[in-house]
């Protein structure tokens, strides 16, 4: 198929519409970095980008702009970002503030508070260190293209709601809306349940203040004999099998 | 019009700037892309799924993503606009698809938004002139034109759904599709030559 067949379809394959045998020949012919085919399929990306800035204009909640730069590891309103750099800025200045105080003759009072906080600074970058490896194992589940994807609690208005993805090797990610923080002593847990067997436990987590929740169960996964993925509050340390009734279940 | 290139150049070159900041990992370019493009992405994505929560869990998600993926878009030939869109329309049209338990289309989501596929397009696509022409040649479509560009971008309806949900032969729905996007073509190429 020669590239003035395709012409008429480069739009239709930027939208996700393009049927056989064209598609097939413009991947072919993307693949081979055809001169026409490339510069065509750009120009449609253009139109079909201008098509989705029509959308009617809408205002975003303020409360949107920090979901997102939390969930980067940026701290919205200040310019401090406890980067492990920032850390260890910071161990610095506390060191030369101990030495200061030494020679004032307050060494050892002063070195004991140098310490603590040396030791929160610490236990901070360590905790946006263990964040940033969920995350990563968030967007590694994310990216793969076979995912499987089930929405729970969608067209309901105040439940939990939001979307489990299940990877086979990666395992199971777990976004929530909706969610309020679990009572004081209690805390989430998140089970998957085989289509034949009892609940396994995959993992406690706690959503945040504004009712959002991200929980990764890292390894493999068996998808099809997996028949929901469900989540209950338990005491704090969490439970080898479920003691109440799910907040809510996302059937596979 | 001598306002809205300048804009748009200065928007290039800036944007080029921000895509090398977030390639740094600077949180506080994901700040600034946020309020560039923050609006932009929430009202594509609310078009789409019609609902306020659902549409802030799928910003999120959209900005994750660039955020994630940044370091393979090129910064002085990548459109930043663009592929901000396209990756906040798959995931919506990605939900709607999980939501309705519908089968995805022919072409893969992932495989239109690739960062290197956003590679020299126009720095000033996005300009509000630009838009405006766009808005308005969809409004010269007949109503059913324009029905299916709307069922195909904004719902992320396969040409077989569309014939079902209009209740039309699948060879009149193609046709229309063929025809509104070449109409589309046509009336910006002539817009843009006026």
């Amino acid at each position: 198929m020669n590239c003035d067949d395709l012409r008429d379809h480069y739009e239709l394959y930027t939208l996700g519409i393009a049927e056989d045998p064209e598609l097939s020949e413009i991947r072919a012919h993307l693949e081979r970095a055809c001169s026409t085919c490339v510069p065509g399929v750009r120009d449609a990306r253009e139109l079909i980008a201008l098509i989705g800035a029509t959308a009617p204009a809408a205002e975003p909640p303020a409360r949107l702009r920090k979901r997102v730069l939390a969930a980067v590891g940026g701290q919205p309103a200040s310019i401090w970002n406890w980067s492990p750099v920032w850390a260890a800025v910071a161990a610095g200045a506390l060191i030369a503030a101990v030495v200061f105080n030494i020679r004032a003759h307050r060494a050892f009072a002063e070195l004991a508070q140098a310490g603590a906080e040396l030791t929160q600074v610490q236990a901070e970058s360590a905790a946006q260190n263990t964040e940033l490896a969920r995350l990563n194992q968030a967007f590694a589940i994310l990216n793969q293209p076979d995912v499987k994807q089930v929405v729970f609690g969608g067209g309901t208005p105040q439940p939990p709601r939001g979307r489990v993805f299940l990877d086979p090797k990666r395992g199971v990610l777990l976004l929530a809306s909706n969610l309020p923080p679990a009572p004081s002593g209690k805390i989430y847990e998140m089970w998957v349940i085989p289509k034949a067997g009892k609940p396994v436990p995959a993992g406690l987590f706690q959503s945040a203040a504004d009712g959002t929740a991200i929980h990764v169960l890292a390894g493999s996964v068996d998808v099809a004999g997996t028949a929901a993925v469900a989540v209950t509050v338990e005491v704090a340390a969490g439970a080898q099998v479920p003691n109440l009734p799910p907040v809510f279940a996302a059937a596979l | 019009m001598l306002l809205p290139l300048l804009l748009a150049v200065e928007f290039g070159e800036s944007d080029a700037d921000l895509v090398r900041r977030l390639q740094r990992r600077d949180p506080r370019a994901m700040a600034e892309l946020y309020d560039r493009y923050g609006r932009l992405v929430y009202a594509l994505i609310l078009r789409v799924v019609r609902d306020g929560g659902i549409a802030e869990d799928l910003v999120q998600e959209t900005f994750l993503r660039v955020w994630n993926r940044v370091q393979g878009f090129d910064a002085d030939r990548g459109g930043l606009a663009p592929w901000l869109l396209a990756v906040a329309r798959n995931r919506a049209i990605d939900y709607l698809r999980s939501a309705a338990g519908r089968m995805r289309n022919a072409v893969e989501l992932p495989e239109t938004e690739h960062p290197a596929l956003f590679a020299d397009m126009e720095k000033e696509l996005l300009n509000s002139d630009r838009v405006r022409r766009v808005r308005e040649a969809l409004e010269k479509l007949s109503q059913n034109h324009r029905a299916v560009i709307e069922l195909a971008y904004f719902e992320g309806l396969s040409q077989a759904e569309m014939a079902e949900r209009m209740g039309e032969p699948l060879g009149t729905v193609k046709t229309w599709v063929r025809t509104a996007l070449k109409s589309l073509r046509d009336e910006l190429g002539t817009a843009a030559t006026a």
